[in-house]
Order: structure tokens, then C-alpha cells, then sequence
């Protein structure tokens, strides 16, 4: 029991300081690809400091929902991580059905903020918010394919102890981990807004997506909208973490072995970031549906090993 | 059960006192407070009956109708107290629609005898438990709504889509009455009691019946493929009606296949996997039509198809459970089902009537000319988005607690060990998935276009204030219910396990309640979360300054930079282009100085466009053969007519 809430306060610990140092350690990778020095994988977190700091602006054309947005997005994503599993495979709310409660708290949270873009009245908002709102109608579908089909696989309905039971199922069992990894990680890449959907650092508004979204918020609410940014996508990576790592393991060594894959999640969408460009805008669509294709496959892989056909 | 005859009893009282008004206005205020003083006692005696038991009441009518009886059992006291609710709001929220109107010098006189009969004649058909006289108020409740949808009847769309609904809610009858003789011949009574004591040994007749009862009163609830009257009817009506109609018409659809359900118990497997299939499609049919709308009610209308193909999957997963004998899962679904017709009622009203109040204020339904009125009409804004989030089934509104009960039974489904189940259970899954975040899109397409940015028109720019308190007072009573229903959503699981208990025996709920108690304590840390945050961001930052929006440098933004419906759609339409037919309106920018230029976008439904209007085309060739008999020519009548009665005279005689 006190492994347990220990645990738990490690995992809420994790989820509110880890964002930041993933993306610091990606943008380091970029640089070492880069051939430069990089700034400290620190950087994110002391510029969340500094922009919290600062005075807000809002543009003459927004209500209390542009300012509201970033609020309620933060207080969605820390929702939504509640539902799944951290470090060692325990969740903080572990039920049935908590893969839904996990995928609409997200969704308040992106469609309060295709609001809050459509509110500036600006072209380029317009533009970010009409291509995040059409790739999430893609990823959302194929990720409950994805988990629904392991659920069924496992004949267990929570987040916990998932990876276990695929990990026993044989050979079948780990070609259905690599397809759900593979899914999995398409889905961090669109949702956490990085190469080839997305490029965080380029100056472009027009082949922008997420970042063109929040084109006109500064200061705190920028911060906060990043922070969330980088939660969303740590949760992703914890959810690959714990199909790849054992459960079994003790304390320290989950504790470890889940620190690793967050470094090696990290380093991977950086080398990835480094080693190919963006995609053009009329390819990312067939990106995504990659995704869709894995699941479909993920399902049939379930249905041979459950039905042999 | 004496106090539900004396609130119709005073509902149609007071619409024929209004006739006796000279005042227009006065007439609505009648009529409404007949319709508040009817919900009370319905609701009272509706209540009743879900605390003590059924209630019954034998009227002896003669030969023809036998006896009929009228049961306030628990599914139709569930019905019998929304729908007077959510009439009776609608009837309210008329006296401020219609005051413009009324202004202008129409007459509203039969409009407020059709509101009452249409609101009487729900009430009756969901307790009528004979046949015969189903029929007729069923008949009474399609004729009503008909001249209510044709209030604007000057206008020819009016009337073209006015008897396009009669039309279709024809085609709906012929089922209906085919599936009442074929239960009526084998039963040999008109009574429902009788039905399914008289079928229950055989399963093909059984089958047929239920297929009968589908289409008939699928017609009404609006599945793909006999949804088209709606995406007519909807936006032609006057709001309240729209509201009355989509919010609550429409599920005595549901009501109707309930009952056969009831009557037939499940059909056969493949049927229920047909169904399954048919309403998964109808909820992805319904809102990828939506999302490509621009015509805000057609936008709501096709939405209520979505919904409905929402409470389809909830019915045919129930049916599916039944089949495999999973008690849970059959619980989990009806009851979702259930919740999803009471909540899409509360928010589709809420919607339907916030899209009125921008109509009163604009006289537009295209939201492409509108814009920024958020800041005019913060109310109606509020309570739009609010209907927004809720029918998106986001949580902490109420349309998250049904879809997440359907998606319960999803989780339950997958224990059955069947490849079907299996296969069924994962589409239905992914297309609930689908229709969730499509829902997102066409939403926040709506309410951006429409309430934030800037005003694209004169019109949007003319607003000065927000609707009178008739309006906004029904809006936001739904408002606080979605609220309200979502933050708790063991209650409302509690309601719909009375009538669930009418096609369930002895539902073993108290795992799920508890269950649902804990999910309400995860969505009230939700919107802890939410406040706290709130209140901290509004301790720690310091006045805002004021600026305008980026637009690389300059600094002078107009609405016609903006995003436009149309746009913000577009990544999703292009990839459903197959689905659409796309109508171009283009005129091209001439010369070296253009003036001009005009680009307009419409989709037509496929549905219509391949299959309806060939039928109707085929149609008019063959009735087209008669137009000689059929000339408008009275001679030519009376000849016809004398040749007739000849041979009718010769048959006599030979064969007599």
C-alpha cells in the first residue's frame, strides 16, 4: 500500500517536471545533430519560468474563452494522465473505461482551443486550427482500435498490467507490441506537433500547424499552453514506455528502467527531427493514416491469435 | 393517471380559449400557460407511476376500437415526463420567437392550436396502448407537426419541404399500419398487451414484424437511409418547432421501436448485426453532413441524425447482449440508449433554440455572413457552446455520461469470446470514436464561424442587444441541465433503470451505480482542477494589456482575412470528397480592375441525389401515363365516372 502511494506521488511528481526535460533533451539531440553546443535541457523549464513572469496581451477580438483556453487545456491534460499508467505501470485512477475518460478530457481540451484559435480572427489561427481539428478526426478512431483490440486480447479492461499479459501472449504478442509502438509513436509525433507532422521551430505561419494555433498567446498563457504541449506528449510516451517495460520490476529499477525510455523516447524523436524534413502538408494526411493501418492490423493480429482465422 | 387525462384536458383547453383572444401575443401566453399547467400534472402523474407502479385507465370506445387502454408504465412515464418538459420550454421560448412575427401582422391563431395538439398528441401516443387508435394520434402528431413546420408558408421552400415531410411520414404510416395488422391478425386484438403472447412461437413472423416496426418507425426517428425529411423540415421551421420536433418528436420514434422490441423480443443475429451496422452508419452519415453544412439548423438537423444513429448503437448493442446473454452489457447499453434520447432532447432544444435566437437577431441561417456576435448576444453564445461541448459528449456536460455508458458496454462486449461480436463490437467502437471527434470539428466550426471573430456582415454588425428573457429563461434552464446531468451521473442512471426495467428483468445495476458514483467524483476533480487553476492564473497575473491580433505587421484586421466555414473544413472534407456531392457556384474575378468575384459551395446528399430523386423521377413517368384520365377537365370526370358505374352495375348483375 505505501509502495503504492509512493508510486503515485512519484508519478504525479514525473508528470509535471519530466515535459520539460524531454523536450530540452530533444532539442539538445537536435543540436548535437546540428553540429552545435544547445542550450541546457533545463531551457524549457526557465523559459516556463520567465514567460509566467511577464504581463499578458490579448488581442482586441477575444472573449473570456481565449483566455480561459489555456487554463482549461492544462487542467485537461493533468486530468487526462491521471487515467493512465506512469512509472512501473501504475495509474492514479486505474477503472474501466478510463481509456474514454483519458480521450474526451483531451478532446475538451482541443476544442476549447480550436475556439480560442478561431477567436483571434486571424487567417493563420484558422489554418492551424481547421488541420489539428482533421488530423485528430484520423488519430482519435485508429487509438481506440489500438487499445480496444489489446483489451480484448487481454481480456483486461484498465490501463494496468496490459504490457504484462501481451508480453506472455508469444510470439504474437510481441509483433503486436512492435505495430502498437509504431502506432503509438505516429500518434506522439501528430499530437505532440513534431517532425515530419509538425515543425515547432520553424518561422513559417503558413506551414505551421499547432504552433500557429497559439500565434497570438504570449506570456503565462503561453506558458501554460506549452507546458501542456510538452504533458501531452510524455503522456504518449508513458504509454509506450509501459507496453515495452516488464511490471515486474522492483521499485528502483521501474523507477530507472522508466526514466531510460523516456531518455530514449526523447533522443529518438530527436534524431527523428534531425534525419528528416517536414512533410508536405498533402502528405501528412497519408502519415497519419499510417496509423490507421497499424491498428487495422494490430486487429486482425488480435483476431488470429483469439479465433485462428 | 387522472391527473395526466386532466393536464391534456387542460392543454387542449387552453388552445381553444386562445381562439377566443384578439390579441396575437395574448394567444401565445395562453397556450403557454395551458402547456405549463399540463407539464405539471403529466409529470406529476408520470411520476407517480415510476414511484407506485403502472397506471392504468380503460376507456370503452365501442366495436371498432375494442377496449383501449392507456398505461403509464415506466417506459412511457419516462417519455410522458420529457416530452412535457421540453414542449413546454419550447412553447415558452415561441412567445419571444414569434413577437417579430406577430409585429409584422401574421396571425398565429392555428399555430398555437398546432403546438398544443402536436405537444397532446406525443403525450397520448407514447401511452396509448391499442393500436387502432395509436394509429390515429400517431397520425394527429405527424399532421400537426406538418402544419407547424409550414408556418412560413408563403415561402415555396416552405411548403416544398413541408410536404416532402408529409410524404416521407406517409411511407413511415404504411409500415406502421403493416406492422399492427400483422400483430393484431395473430393476437386477434388490437390491445398490446396481447401481442407478444401471440407471436412468441414463431420466430420468422416475429422477425418480419420487427423488420416492419424498424422501418416505420425508423422513418420518424430518422436513420440513414429514411433520413432525408429532416435536413428538409428542420431548418424551415420555426425554431421552437424545429426544437419540439428534433428534440422530441423524433424519439417517439425510438419509443416506437422499443416497443417492438418489447412486442417481438430480439429477431435474429444477423438482423442485430444489421442494425448495429445500420445505425453506426447513420451516426457517421449524419455528422460528416453536418460538418460540411453551412446552413446552421440544417447543420443541427443532420446532427439529430448523428444522434439518433447514437441511440441506435445503444439499442443494438443491448439487443446483441440479449442475444449472447450478458446481462451487464444489455444494461449498460439500453441504459445508455436511454440517457442519450433524454440528454440529445436537453442539448438539441438548447441548440436549436440558441440558433432561433441568432435567426431573430439576424434573419440569417448562413453562418457564413455572421461572425463576433459573442459580443452582442453573450447569453445565447454561452448557452450555444455550452450545447456544443455537451453534444460533443465532452466532459463535464451531460452528453459525455450516455456516450461513455455505450462505451461501457463496448468495454463489456469485448469478453464475449465470438469473432462477430468481436469484429461488430471494434467497428462500432471506432466509429463512435470517429463520429466523437467529427462532432469536435463541426462544432467548433459552428460556433466559431458563427459566434467569435469578427462580423462578416451588415447583419451580424446591426445586433445591439440579446433576446428577450422568454428566450434566454428556457435556454438556460437547458444550459444548467446539461450542466448538471453531467456532473452527476449516477442519478440519471437511476431514472433510466425504470424504464429499462420494462425490456429488462430485474436489472442488477448497483456495481454500475457505484461505478458511476466514482466517475461523478472524477469529473467534479475535473472541474476542481479547472477553478483552481482559474483562481491561481487570476491571483498571479497582473492587468492585461490590449492589442490587436498578428497579421504579420499589419495591424488593420477584417473579417475578411478570416477563416471561413467553408476553409476551416476543407483538410476534412477533401478527404471525404467521394461522400459529397459538391454544387459550384464560381464567378471568376474578370478584367484587369475586377469588381466581382463569387464563390459558393453546396453539398448535396448523396442519398438524395442517386437514390431519392431517381425514385421520384420514375415515378412521375409512370403516374405521368394517367394525366389523360386525370386532366382537370370535369366532363372528362363525369364520363369516367359513368363508365365506371356501368361495369361496377354489369359486375353486379353477372356475378349476382
Amino acid at each position: 500500500m505505501t509502495e503504492e502511494m509512493l508510486m503515485k506521488i512519484l508519478n504525479i511528481l514525473f508528470l509535471l517536471v519530466i515535459p520539460f526535460l524531454m523536450t530540452g533533451i530533444i532539442r539538445k539531440t537536435k543540436a548535437f545533430f546540428g553540429g552545435r553546443k544547445g542550450a541546457s535541457v533545463f531551457q524549457p523549464l526557465y523559459d516556463f519560468i520567465k514567460l509566467m513572469k511577464k504581463t499578458s496581451t490579448f488581442s482586441n477580438t477575444t472573449t473570456w474563452i481565449f483566455r480561459f483556453s489555456p487554463l482549461v487545456g492544462l487542467a485537461c491534460t493533468i486530468f487526462a494522465c491521471l487515467f493512465i499508467p506512469i512509472v512501473g505501470g501504475t495509474t492514479i485512477i486505474n477503472i474501466q473505461g478510463g481509456l474514454i475518460i483519458f480521450a474526451y478530457a483531451l478532446g475538451l481540451s482541443k476544442f476549447i482551443s480550436l475556439l480560442a484559435a478561431m477567436e483571434t480572427a486571424s487567417s493563420f489561427e484558422g489554418m492551424g486550427a481547421s488541420r489539428e481539428a482533421c488530423f485528430t478526426t484520423i488519430i482519435e478512431p485508429a487509438f481506440f482500435i489500438v487499445i480496444a483490440s489489446i483489451m480484448a486480447m487481454c481480456k483486461i479492461y484498465t490501463f494496468d498490467s496490459l504490457a504484462l499479459v501481451i508480453q506472455n501472449a508469444g510470439s504474437i504478442g510481441y509483433l503486436i507490441i512492435i505495430f502498437a509502438v509504431l502506432a503509438l509513436l505516429i500518434m506522439l509525433l501528430t499530437e505532440g506537433c513534431r517532425v515530419p507532422v509538425d515543425d515547432p521551430a520553424t518561422h513559417l505561419e503558413l506551414t505551421m500547424i499547432h504552433e500557429v494555433m497559439i500565434l497570438d498567446n504570449c506570456s503565462s498563457e503561453l506558458a501554460l499552453i506549452s507546458w501542456s504541449a510538452y504533458m501531452k506528449m510524455f503522456l504518449l510516451a508513458s504509454l509506450i514506455s509501459n507496453l515495452i517495460l516488464p511490471s515486474s520490476l522492483g521499485l528502483g529499477a521501474s523507477i530507472a528502467a522508466f526514466l531510460l525510455m523516456m531518455f530514449v523516447i526523447s533522443v529518438l524523436v530527436g534524431t527523428i527531427e534531425s534525419g528528416i524534413a517536414r512533410l508536405r502538408m498533402s502528405h501528412v494526411f497519408e502519415f497519419v493514416f499510417v496509423m490507421s493501418s497499424f491498428a487495422l492490423v494490430i486487429a486482425s493480429l488480435v483476431a488470429v491469435k483469439m479465433y485462428g482465422v | 393517471m387522472e391527473n395526466y387525462f386532466i393536464g391534456i384536458a387542460v392543454l387542449i383547453c387552453s388552445a381553444i380559449i386562445s381562439l377566443f383572444f384578439k390579441n396575437q401575443s395574448t394567444k401565445l401566453k395562453c397556450v403557454s400557460i395551458g402547456a405549463i399547467l399540463a407539464a405539471c400534472a403529466t409529470v406529476s402523474a408520470a411520476t407517480k407511476a415510476l414511484i407506485v407502479g403502472n397506471q392504468e385507465c380503460i376507456l370503452h370506445l365501442g366495436s371498432i376500437f375494442q377496449n383501449v387502454r392507456f398505461v403509464l408504465d415506466n417506459l412511457s412515464a419516462f417519455f410522458v415526463i420529457f416530452i412535457s418538459i421540453m414542449s413546454t420550454l419550447a412553447i415558452i421560448y415561441s412567445n419571444g420567437y414569434l413577437t417579430p412575427y406577430i409585429n409584422k401582422g401574421k396571425d398565429v391563431s392555428a399555430h398555437c392550436i398546432f403546438l398544443a395538439m402536436l405537444m397532446a398528441s406525443m403525450l397520448l401516443v407514447v401511452t396509448c396502448q391499442n393500436a387502432l387508435l395509436f394509429l390515429i394520434i400517431w397520425e394527429l402528431m405527424s399532421l400537426s407537426s406538418f402544419f407547424l413546420v409550414i408556418f412560413e408558408h408563403e415561402k415555396k421552400e416552405v411548403i416544398n419541404s413541408g410536404i416532402k415531410y408529409l410524404v416521407y411520414m406517409h411511407v413511415s404510416v404504411i409500415f406502421i399500419i403493416l406492422f399492427f395488422v400483422l400483430l393484431s391478425t395473430n393476437a386477434m386484438s388490437l390491445d398490446f398487451m396481447t401481442f407478444k403472447e401471440a407471436i412468441k412461437d414463431n420466430a420468422n413472423l416475429a422477425n418480419l414484424i420487427f423488420i416492419f416496426g424498424f422501418i416505420g418507425f425508423g422513418i420518424k426517428a430518422g436513420f440513414v437511409p429514411f433520413h432525408n425529411w429532416l435536413p428538409d423540415a428542420h431548418p424551415q421551421a420555426p425554431s421552437h418547432v424545429s426544437a419540439m420536433m428534433s428534440g422530441v418528436m423524433i424519439k417517439t420514434g425510438i419509443y416506437g421501436i422499443l416497443r417492438t422490441i418489447q412486442f417481438t423480443s430480439i429477431p435474429k443475429i444477423a438482423v442485430i448485426y444489421a442494425i448495429l451496422i445500420l445505425t453506426a452508419i447513420t451516426a457517421l452519415y449524419g455528422i460528416a453532413y453536418a460538418t460540411v453544412q453551412k446552413d446552421i439548423k440544417k447543420m443541427l438537423a443532420y446532427s439529430s441524425i448523428e444522434n439518433i444513429g447514437i441511440i441506435g448503437i445503444g439499442i443494438s448493442i443491448y439487443m446483441l447482449a440479449t442475444y449472447f446473454n450478458h446481462p451487464i452489457m444489455a444494461l449498460l447499453g439500453l441504459c445508455g440508449s436511454l440517457v442519450h434520447i433524454l440528454n440529445h432532447s436537453i442539448f438539441k432544444e438548447l441548440l436549436f433554440l440558441s440558433a432561433g435566437s441568432v435567426y431573430v437577431k439576424t434573419h440569417t441561417k448562413d453562418m457564413e455572413v455572421l461572425g463576433g456576435l459573442i459580443k452582442k448576444m453573450p447569453m445565447t453564445a454561452l448557452c450555444f457552446i455550452i450545447g456544443g461541448i455537451a453534444i460533443c459528449a465532452l466532459p463535464p456536460f451531460n452528453g459525455f455520461v450516455s456516450e461513455f455508458l455505450i462505451y461501457l458496454s463496448f468495454i463489456k462486449a469485448l469478453a464475449i469470446d465470438n469473432f462477430g461480436v468481436f469484429i461488430a463490437i471494434l467497428f462500432a467502437f471506432s466509429a463512435l470514436a470517429l463520429v466523437g471527434t467529427m462532432a469536435i470539428l463541426c462544432f467548433t466550426k459552428t460556433i466559431s464561424i458563427t459566434f467569435l471573430g469578427l462580423e462578416r456582415s451588415e447583419k451580424a454588425q446591426s445586433i445591439e442587444t440579446d433576446n428577450p428573457k422568454s428566450m434566454l429563461i428556457p435556454m438556460g434552464l437547458l444550459g444548467s441541465a446539461c450542466f448538471v446531468i453531467g456532473l452527476f451521473p449516477q442519478y440519471i442512471f437511476q431514472y433510466a433503470l425504470k424504464p429499462a426495467s420494462v425490456l429488462i428483468e430485474n436489472p442488477q445495476a448497483g456495481e454500475t451505480i457505484a461505478f458511476l458514483s466514482s466517475v461523478s467524483k472524477y469529473i467534479l476533480i475535473l472541474v476542481g482542477l479547472i477553478l483552481v487553476i482559474t483562481i491561481v492564473k487570476k491571483l498571479i497575473s497582473k492587468t492585461p494589456q490590449i492589442y490587436s491580433t498578428w497579421g504579420c505587421g499589419y495591424n488593420k484586421l477584417t473579417s475578411k482575412v478570416q477563416y471561413s466555414a467553408a476553409s476551416y473544413v476543407s483538410p476534412f472534407s477533401s478527404i471525404l470528397k467521394p461522400l459529397f456531392k459538391r454544387n459550384t457556384d464560381v464567378r471568376k474575378a474578370k478584367g484587369l480592375f475586377p469588381k466581382e468575384a463569387h464563390y459558393e459551395a453546396e453539398f448535396d446528399d448523396i442519398e438524395e441525389v442517386y437514390v431519392i430523386n431517381p425514385i421520384i423521377k420514375l415515378d412521375e413517368k409512370f403516374l405521368s401515363k394517367f394525366e389523360k384520365i386525370q386532366n382537370g377537365d370535369i366532363q372528362q370526370y363525369i364520363r369516367v365516372g359513368l363508365i365506371f358505374l356501368a361495369i361496377a352495375l354489369i359486375a353486379a348483375l353477372i356475378l349476382g
